[in-house]
């Protein structure tokens, strides 16, 4: 009797490392490839986590779902996920991976709350119902990491209003561990008497020295120094339909020096700066600043300004004044 | 018995991986600008240290550091260490005890998690050339 038990014992911790191995498997190739499609829902992929978009597939039978996973659909899944190498041991351990994050009732929640410590344990407390796969259409898993449960939810991969300027321990890139991260100031502690825009960091950064919103100083030492400012416009024009765009001097000398930009990034001679919105996006011409911390290329007609006049040359003539 | 501790334990781990995972969708969703440094605090032991653009443009204009100081527009492409910024030297023209507070605060700028990769966050380079972006 007692050996059998000990034998048992034996047989179901072996079991356990296996299942632990698998896991990890499972996980590494989610990682690496399924998550590409899964982890957004491109191309109509039930993501990781979506207990509603899984429901309908599980019902189909795990089975159903390894041998859609290895040999592909017609709805879009590529066989093996496109990843040729895989081994099959290794898809079911991936499309098992997915299925613990939709099972399994308490696993779910709690990570939440783990991910994002600063969160209040009222919302916590929401979260823990999760369990069910109706809880996942609970609103309070918005701001859980995890993507909205429903497929036709407004602007689903937007990020949510909650989300925006998060504080330094929610932020993803500083330590919340760090007892300094706790010391530093949040985004929207500074924002708030700020002009608002709609993208980067959502603050009108133009307007608010315009407005007198904030001062910064043009000399790290000399409160009272002040910028040399130049009124110029430099219009160039664009192919294509797009209007053309105006550069204004004036709103960049409040900030900038003529050394900043002149020679390196723009030669200052009319018609010798070759600017493409490819070079922008990755970060060269206006890219060394608007995409980083200036407003970023999201904003068009914020640059694209001037309308084109479309009319033939014999109206724009007439119209023209004499 | 043994079976229902092994799928308590099973739960944890499962817990554990949901968790790094959940960790990583949210990775990218710094404030606009935040600057991490990483080009020699990960191999000294330290946090990457974490420049937010916003804190400083609310109170110096571009000029005072990519003029003045010296910045280059490039994350990671000015060498800073520790010693350039005792002698008053880049951060340190400021964070000297004077100006702003000084460099006995380690903490303050090497919050970052480790291993956090030098680059512009939420830049637009970042999420549409992340391979271009690790190249240079």
């Amino acid at each position: 009797m007692k050996l059998e038990r000990i034998i048992l014992a034996c047989v179901s911790l072996a079991g356990f490392a296996n299942t632990t191995l698998a896991a990890d498997a499972g996980k590494d190739l989610y990682t690496k490839t399924c998550a590409v499609c899964h982890a957004a829902g491109i191309a109509g992929a039930p993501r990781y986590g979506n207990a509603a978009e899984w429901q309908p597939r599980i019902a189909t039978g795990v089975a159903r779902l390894y041998s859609n996973a290895i040999q592909g659909t017609s709805k879009g899944m590529p066989p093996k996920g496109g990843n040729a190498e895989a081994s099959d041991g290794d898809i079911k351990a991936a499309v098992d991976y997915m299925l613990a994050s939709v099972k399994g009732g308490a696993a779910k929640p709690a990570p939440a709350v783990a991910a994002a410590p600063a969160k209040p344990a009222a919302a916590a407390a929401t979260a823990a119902p999760a369990a069910a796969p109706t809880a996942a259409v609970d609103p309070s898993s918005n701001t859980s990491g995890v993507p909205a449960a429903d497929i036709n939810s407004f602007n689903r991969l937007l990020r949510p209003i909650g989300k925006r300027n998060p504080p330094p321990v929610e932020d993803g890139i500083h330590d919340p561990a760090n007892d300094g991260t706790l010391a530093l100031m949040a985004p929207l502690a500074a924002y708030g008497p700020l002009p608002k825009s709609l993208a980067g960091n959502r603050v009108n950064w133009v307007k608010a020295i315009e407005e007198n919103k904030i001062n910064p100083r043009w000399d790290r030492n000399d409160q009272a120094a002040t910028p040399v400012v130049i009124d110029l416009n430099i219009v160039r024009e664009v192919k294509g339909s797009m209007p053309d765009v105006v550069y204004p001097h004036k709103q960049h000398t409040e900030w900038l020096d003529c050394s900043n930009c002149h020679p390196a990034i723009f030669v200052p001679q009319k018609g010798a700066n070759a600017i493409s919105m490819a070079a922008i996006l990755l970060g060269e011409k206006c890219g060394v600043c608007h995409g980083k911390v200036a407003f970023p290329v999201s904003e068009c007609r914020l640059c694209h300004s001037k309308k084109k006049d479309f009319r033939p040359a014999q109206a724009q003539a007439a119209a023209a004044p004499k | 018995m043994f079976g229902k501790s092994a799928v308590q334990r099973l739960l944890l781990v499962a817990m554990a991986l949901a968790t790094v995972f959940l960790v990583d969708i949210d990775e990218a969703r710094a404030e606009y600008g935040d600057v991490v440094i990483n080009n020699y605090s990960d191999a000294a032991g330290m946090r990457p240290a974490i420049f937010p653009h916003w804190f400083h443009r609310v109170r110096f204009r571009c000029k005072v550091c990519h003029a003045d100081l010296g910045f280059k527009f490039k994350a990671g492409g000015n060498e800073i260490n520790m010693v350039k910024i005792i002698d008053g030297q880049f951060c340190g023209a400021c964070h000297n005890g004077e100006l702003a507070w000084s460099v006995e605060n380690c903490n303050l700028c090497h919050s970052g998690k480790p291993g956090t990769p030098t680059q512009v966050h939420e830049s637009t380079v970042q999420k549409l050339a992340p391979a271009a972006l690790q190249k240079k």
